[in-house]
């Protein structure tokens, strides 16, 4: 059967450099199809997806809440031509009601292990509108290898650059953190792979950078370190959200391949700027992540706050604005307070202000945003300060012996576009 | 973790969206003038599904039904606890949610922020 899997695009953020990363919902889910499917892969983001009867089935995969209102449009249409759509991914099970009457099926939960019947399912027109596995998740020991061969590999390149590839070495988090979804999404429950699995996985992915993208490695310290010791013989190099702050773990991390993470910044005092400090003295670079529009930020914090992430030597800087994803304790305030103004899922990007803030107007909290990315980088561009971070790893794998050139017959082109490179001299 | 369980006397389960596992704390109390009074106690890091918040409707109407309380004699209290953090998001707060009856559910919530000297009186005639 051909089945056609699709990820929608979405409108990038304004003033920010675009970076493509091949996405990870849909290999992922697509290593849960039986091996007689055969898949055919389209990345709007990337390529343009032409709408026509030529498959047999479609599943939509949709991460964030800015892109389901093109999902849902794309499956409208395929839907008039008579071809069924499912949809699946994080932000299908964040606005799932909304999204049944678009669907012939919604997919809730993980799909390893279920797809056999899905599919049969299907081939017997009784497809459920709903399956629901919300309550019942998979053994994490059926998790993967993902399928990272239905990408179109060249479109994940910038300028000759090979972009990082995705991974994840667990599920679930059992922190409760104020914006985030997460363990609606994937439970509290940690539930980290076997080390052998996950290294089975890595050893199939030929890229030696990645990112990995679980929600927290540092929620179980022996697993962690046990998994940072298997990686050191694989030389990939990687980024990835906070891991444990004990020195001998930020230790093996760095043997491992820790490139840099991404630390969330939420105050000036000396805790975050030891920790960054900490980091850096094992050679791991820092990302933060500054959330503004927090009820405790006044517009004077948000300028402090500015300043300090100056002083502090960050390698780089991510600020979003406050977003109040469903199933958050921050969309459960907002609307006990009817402060949300723009329901628009176009518009929750976390660069847009849907909400009042408390100490300032929702305009003024859209100018700090902006101010605040045109301050952090006043002195040295996004891509200036990228280029330092690159050129890190760069260096390393000259060391390790693993560095791979840029690929030339893609010099000129980023992410499938021609674009015009410029040679300049730092 | 919970610093104060004065407004909990039990753990509550129930399913919540698409029937995922959930709980909150529970306090069901006389009030005066006939009505009782239900506060429901948000569990953070202990509640595996959906918040109360959330399922305020579901979970008001499954309540007044299971222990025989007529729709307009309830008065519903989402309470959400001190969690003991330095963040000022995990404080303390208790709101009165007033709902719609359609017959046969809740409907349409409505959130009103009170004191913690209205929930007391409340509770104590």
């Amino acid at each position: 059967m051909k089945f056609k899997l699709i990820y929608p695009k979405w409108e990038k953020l304004e003033g920010q450099t675009t970076f493509n990363l091949p996405p990870h919902g849909p290999v992922v889910f697509a290593a849960t199809l039986p091996e007689y499917v055969d898949i055919d892969f389209v990345d709007e983001n990337v390529e343009p997806l032409t709408i026509d009867n030529s498959c047999d089935f479609v599943g939509i995969s949709m991460m964030l809440t800015t892109q389901i209102k093109r999902g849902w449009a794309i499956a409208d249409e395929y839907r008039k031509l008579g071809i069924k759509v499912m949809f699946g991914g994080i932000s299908t099970m964040l606005h799932a009601e909304e999204t049944l009457p678009h669907a012939d099926a919604i997919f809730l939960g993980e799909s390893e292990g279920r797809m056999e019947k899905v599919l049969d399912d299907w081939r017997n027109n009784r497809l459920q509108k709903v399956y629901n596995f919300m309550n019942n998740r998979p053994d994490i020991a059926l998790v993967g290898p993902a399928r990272r061969d239905i990408l179109n590999r060249d479109l994940y390149y910038h300028k000759g650059v090979q972009m990082v590839d995705l991974f994840h070495a667990s599920r679930g988090c059992h922190f409760s953190c104020y914006p985030c979804a997460v363990s609606y999404l994937g439970g509290r429950d940690f539930r980290p792979r076997p080390i052998h699995k996950a290294i089975e996985e890595l050893e199939t992915i030929e890229n030696n950078r990645l990112f990995i993208v679980d929600n927290s490695l540092a929620q179980n310290t022996e697993w962690e370190k046990e998994l940072f010791k298997a990686m050191i013989p694989l030389k990939k190099n990687w980024c990835s959200h906070t891991i444990e702050d004990k020195p001998e773990v930020l230790e093996l991390a760095a043997k491992a391949g820790a490139w840099y993470v991404y630390q969330a910044v939420f105050d000036t005092s000396d805790y975050i700027r030891n920790r960054i400090k900490q980091y850096h003295d094992f050679g791991i670079g820092v990302e933060g992540t500054i959330l503004l529009g927090l009820d405790n930020q006044t517009e004077d914090d948000i300028l402090r706050l500015i300043d300090f992430l100056l002083e502090i030597d960050l390698d780089l800087a991510e600020f979003t604005v406050l977003t109040p994803f469903p199933h958050t304790k921050a969309w459960d305030d907002m609307v006990k307070e009817k402060r949300i103004f723009n329901f628009d899922w176009n518009d929750y990007n976390a660069g847009k202000v849907v909400f009042h803030p408390k100490n300032m107007s929702a305009e003024r909290l859209q100018e700090l945003y902006f101010h605040a990315w045109n301050t952090f980088y006043k002195d040295e561009t996004q891509n200036q300060k990228m280029f330092k971070l690159f050129r890190q790893v760069v260096t390393k794998e000259m060391d390790e012996g693993t560095y791979r050139s840029r690929r030339m017959d893609l010099a000129n082109s980023s992410f499938g576009q021609k674009v015009e490179r410029k040679i300049a001299s730092l | 973790m919970l610093n104060n369980k004065k407004y909990l006397d039990t753990i509550y389960n129930y399913k919540g969206e698409w029937g995922i596992d959930s709980q909150c704390g529970l306090k069901i109390s006389s009030a005066a003038n006939g009505k009782t009074v239900i506060i429901a106690t948000e569990l953070y890091d202990k509640n595996p599904g959906t918040s109360v918040t959330q399922w305020n409707t579901y979970l008001a109407t499954e309540l007044c039904i299971k222990n025989g309380i007529a729709p307009d004699k309830l008065i519903f209290i989402e309470h959400t606890p001190d969690k003991g953090s330095k963040l000022a998001f995990y404080n303390e707060t208790f709101y009165k949610v007033d709902f719609e009856w359609d017959g046969k559910k809740f409907i349409n919530p409505n959130w009103e922020k009170i004191p913690k000297e209205t929930v007391e009186k409340l509770l104590n005639g």
